[in-house]
């Protein structure tokens, strides 16, 4: 029988209606069984999905670990523990990222062999699948072996969900050059470089992201956070400079006519809520953390991944990536 | 941690055990002098041994805690073993 999914109501800018509606379009629209985890008085109507009640909720601005373990009763730590004791299938929150990975980590606990888990983004790219940068921002600091173990861990996400066999992973520097970067990218060049397990195609540059020539692009959290926003930014501003000179005066407006129907699509692609979430890889479980901002279209679409990853096995192939001789 | 009388060197191969595990380090690499910065610990790394050690401790000592307050001044292996043997009494 497949266990549901567990969804934080309460986490996110638009909560609890749009998660609940997301919810509710996961059911309806791709066939899935989500269960809600809030508290039954903020909550509002259900829309006839089944509710583990809870009594508490951790605030987007509120300190990680001192909230996970202040706030026991909280929907994330809740959603965290239906997963640890196998009455959901997956996590997924629209909440306080770092309380997010803190309740995964402190309640399902790491995959054997890994150091840290880590943030892993899918980045929509035109014409191939999407790819994958991680860190996105788990970990500001890292070592040359967290950042190798990040890239065995994405490559295996790519490889499970996006069934690409062989994934190439490029490395974040200032430079294609190998000599290029800072101490912990040269040393992490060298290391992937040795790693026979991936597919490591050498060092990719900022402009790399959107289109990527390669499947995964491997960082410390900082500077993946920082890319990733960046690119955020950037896409939002190219998107609506071109809608404010659509329709500005008649031959704008016809230009916009015939332009919109090529671009739209593209647009919509490129929207991080097409995307619905990221993937917390290195716990022994499957947590999809959603944007902040994220509206029922999002909550669908991470709830969708979540489902892909359970069917993929994502956990198993992870603990096998990490450590051969143990599984998950 | 078994039903043997908890001393402080058993207090201390336990924290050094859990944050061995924690760290994947070998227990044999973590001196008590050392910073758990100086060892990569961050703040979440330091709750994750704080939960299990309230979780190896919870049969030996019903009801034993770390508080929250308390997190900030744990800044060493040695400063762990420390509170965990002061909090139980052990001399």
């Amino acid at each position: 029988m497949t266990l549901p999914i567990a969804v934080d109501a309460m986490g996110g800018d638009f909560a609890p209606e749009e998660i609940v509606a997301g919810a509710k379009r996961a059911v309806d629209e791709l066939g899935l069984k989500v269960i809600l985890v809030g508290v039954p008085e903020l909550l509002g109507d259900p829309l006839g999905l089944e509710v583990v009640p809870c009594s508490e909720v951790i605030a987007m601005d509120e300190d990680p670990g001192a909230s996970v373990r202040r706030k026991k009763d909280s929907s994330l730590v809740r959603a965290a523990e239906l997963v640890r004791d196998q009455k959901a299938s997956a996590m997924v929150s629209a909440g306080n990222t770092g309380a997010t990975m803190a309740a995964a980590l402190l309640r399902m606990g790491r995959l054997p062999g890994v150091q840290r888990p880590c943030i892993a983004t899918p980045i929509p790219n035109p014409g191939r699948t999407p790819m994958v940068l991680v860190d996105a921002g788990a970990n500001a600091e890292c070592t040359p072996e967290m950042l190798a173990q990040f890239a065995s861990m994405a490559s295996t996400y790519v490889g499970a969900l996006y069934h690409v066999e062989s994934p190439t992973v490029g490395l974040l520097s200032i430079g294609e050059e190998s000599g290029k970067g800072t101490p912990l990218v040269k040393a992490a060049h060298q290391l992937l470089s040795e790693l026979g397990s991936i597919n490591f195609v050498g060092n990719v540059e900022g402009r790399d992201l959107v289109p990527s020539p390669v499947d995964v692009v491997v960082t410390d959290g900082f500077t993946g956070n920082v890319a990733l926003k960046t690119l955020e930014g950037a896409l939002k501003f190219v998107f609506t400079t071109v809608l404010s000179v659509i329709g500005t005066d008649d031959a704008t407006k016809a230009a916009g006519d015939v332009l919109l129907e090529y671009l739209l699509p593209v647009a919509r692609q490129m929207r991080p809520e097409s995307q619905g979430g990221a993937l917390l890889l290195g716990v022994r479980g499957i947590c999809v953390i959603s944007h902040g901002t994220s509206n029922s279209t999002a909550i669908k679409n991470a709830i969708g991944v979540a489902a892909e990853a359970d069917q993929a096995r994502l956990v198993e192939k992870l603990g096998m990536a990490v450590r051969p001789d143990q599984v998950a | 941690m078994g039903d043997a009388p908890l001393d402080r060197a058993a207090i201390s191969t336990l924290v050094r055990d859990q944050l061995a595990e924690i760290l994947e380090l070998s227990p044999g690499d973590i001196a008590e002098d050392v910073s758990f910065s100086e060892l990569g610990a961050d703040s979440l790394a330091l709750i994750e041994l704080v939960e299990a050690l309230e979780e190896s401790l919870s049969t030996s000592a019903v009801g034993f805690h770390i508080d929250d307050e308390d997190l900030e001044d744990l800044t060493s292996v040695r400063d762990a073993v420390n509170y965990v043997a002061e909090k139980l009494q052990v001399v």
